[in-house]
């Protein structure tokens, strides 16, 4: 029987590339690449299992630090879920602050998935100049939050800190300085010559692909399926929000979309910044005992909590569904097979914005 | 001292390779690290490259609580760095476990029971100026002189 394969190559998990341990094993012949397997293993902490009986005031800052780039999305997640459970509702305000934080830490999340592209096809200079802009979304973070990363913002029946009228100027002046910058850098990005060649009709997945393997966030978005938890949120509503779609389904339209995302998010910062609501950042409330799904947008996509809880909020059962799982295997099983040089192997890869700390949790 | 230990020592200091590996964190201290690469703090004007290839580094960041799998490849990376080498921790997690230092958990804090750690950064996750304030105050005691002390 003819051989096929002529050689598996392993990637990782320590690889210059790659934030986080992971192993990508491909086959190939010659350049080309027959099949990948991403395997997974080295990050797993047993979060939900420390998670288990513990009150939800400890569990709050645990759910953060299921993932550090998108702290923010599952401390909104984790504490709606117990607001869902428990009926407490939230001041027009606060909620408001909250789409802020969130936005805020997308912005940062994503500008940080188009460096490591960036970094990944070797165009550092673009990754640096992502990387400095990204430092103003952290800073309006830090303005607002009390800290870069881990912040632990968001508190049932509110939010811990409320920004002052100087605050607010200070960040629609520095929400203009971003969003000039990031045009700029996604012109740049958009026209490139040799960005276009590394990023064009690589790693495409189609709609029907997307759908078979349940993907998610911007990777499931750049192919064309119009799927954000953010349509069905209250304020999200309130502020019109509509996703963006793009149809080609390559490593460019990823890196697009999380670029048109950002500037989504900073007409969404404007407008709450410009219409927030006066009033009471805290409303009260005592968390009880329930049982409930709730899901959100993450950067990456859907991010889902199942909660059971008993009548002093401490957490009985909890299962975290996070988006990267579903990306990881979109990549492995259909972007990666198909590429014609190892070098794309990674770029792809990163281009679905891998995060494995939550994966594996 | 001859001539060829100062040129060793100055050249040294102002040529830092860094290696991270991340043994099972959270990734806020991983992009606090990339942070440090960003022309806002410049980790190259003080001569420290981010290589992330264990083979051509002089400074490994563990930054994570040591999980399971890792136990026994941390001591495999931290072998395979030329001499003179030193490490720094990251982050609460490799000191004490941090939120994951609990009874049911998967990680095997401390990491310094697995290889020798010249300096730790406490914070979850610290700043960027922090980390960059640590590689700089360690490299020069640590590399200074090192074949004298060997």
């Amino acid at each position: 029987m003819k051989k096929t394969v002529d050689v598996s190559i392993p990637l990782g998990p320590v690889h210059p590339i790659f934030k986080e341990p992971c192993r990508v094993k491909c086959e190939t012949f010659g350049e080309r690449v027959l099949s990948a397997e991403v395997e997974l293993g080295y990050m797993k902490k047993g979060i939900e299992r420390i998670m288990v009986g513990r009150p939800w005031q400890e569990v709050m800052f645990l759910a953060e630090r299921v993932c550090g780039i998108c702290s923010v999305i599952h401390n909104f997640v984790f504490i709606e879920t117990m607001e869902k459970i428990s009926d407490i509702s939230v001041p027009p305000r606060a909620g408001y602050l909250r789409v802020l934080a969130n936005e805020l830490d997308r912005i940062q999340s994503h500008l940080i998935a188009n460096f490591s592209y960036c970094y990944t096809i070797e165009h550092e200079t673009l990754g640096m100049y992502l990387l400095n802009i990204r430092e103003r979304a952290m800073d309006l973070l830090e303005l607002l939050t009390g800290a870069r990363v881990t912040c632990a913002y968001i508190v049932p029946g509110g939010v811990r800190f409320d920004p002052d009228g100087e605050d607010l100027e200070k960040i629609m002046t520095e929400i203009d300085k971003l969003e000039t910058e990031t045009r700029r850098y996604m012109h740049i990005f958009e026209s490139g010559p040799l960005i276009g060649l590394r990023s064009r009709g690589i790693g495409v997945i189609t709609s029907e692909q997307v759908k078979l393997i349940h993907a998610v966030g911007p990777t499931a978005r750049a192919s064309g399926v119009s799927e954000d938890m953010r349509s069905g949120h209250p304020v999200y509503k309130e502020l019109g929000f509509s996703p963006v779609v793009r149809s080609e389904g390559d490593n460019f339209a990823r890196v697009m979309i999380r670029f048109q995302e950002v500037l989504q998010s900073i007409e969404m910062i404007r407008h709450i910044v410009k219409t927030l609501p006066s009033g009471l950042i805290r409303g009260g409330g005592t968390v009880g005992r329930g049982h409930t799904t709730y899901s959100g947008e993450a950067p990456r996509g859907e991010l889902k909590y199942r909660i059971k809880s008993d009548t002093h909020g401490r957490i009985q059962e909890i299962s975290i569904q996070t988006p990267s799982i579903m990306n990881i295997e979109a990549c492995a099983r259909y972007m990666i097979p198909g590429v014609t040089s190892i070098a794309d192997v990674t770029s792809t890869y990163i281009s679905s914005d891998p995060c494995i700390a939550c994966t594996e949790r | 001292m001859s001539l060829l230990q100062s040129l060793k020592n100055a050249v040294r200091q102002r040529s830092i390779h860094v290696c991270y590996v991340d043994t099972g964190s959270c990734n806020g201290c991983d992009i606090e690290v990339l942070a440090c690469l960003s022309p806002r703090y410049d980790l190259e004007q003080y001569g420290i490259y981010v290589h992330n290839n264990p083979r051509e580094a002089d400074i490994l960041l563990v930054i994570g609580g040591v999980t399971v799998q890792w136990q026994d490849k941390l001591r495999l990376v931290w072998d395979k760095i030329p001499e003179p080498k030193a490490a720094i921790s990251i982050g609460n997690c490799p000191i004490s476990g941090c939120v994951f230092s609990r009874p049911e958990t998967l990680t095997r804090a401390p990491a310094k029971s697995y290889i020798p750690i010249a300096a730790e950064v406490p914070g979850c996750p610290p700043r960027p100026t922090e980390i960059i304030n640590a590689i700089l105050s360690v490299a020069p005691t640590v590399f200074r002189d090192w074949e004298l002390k060997r």
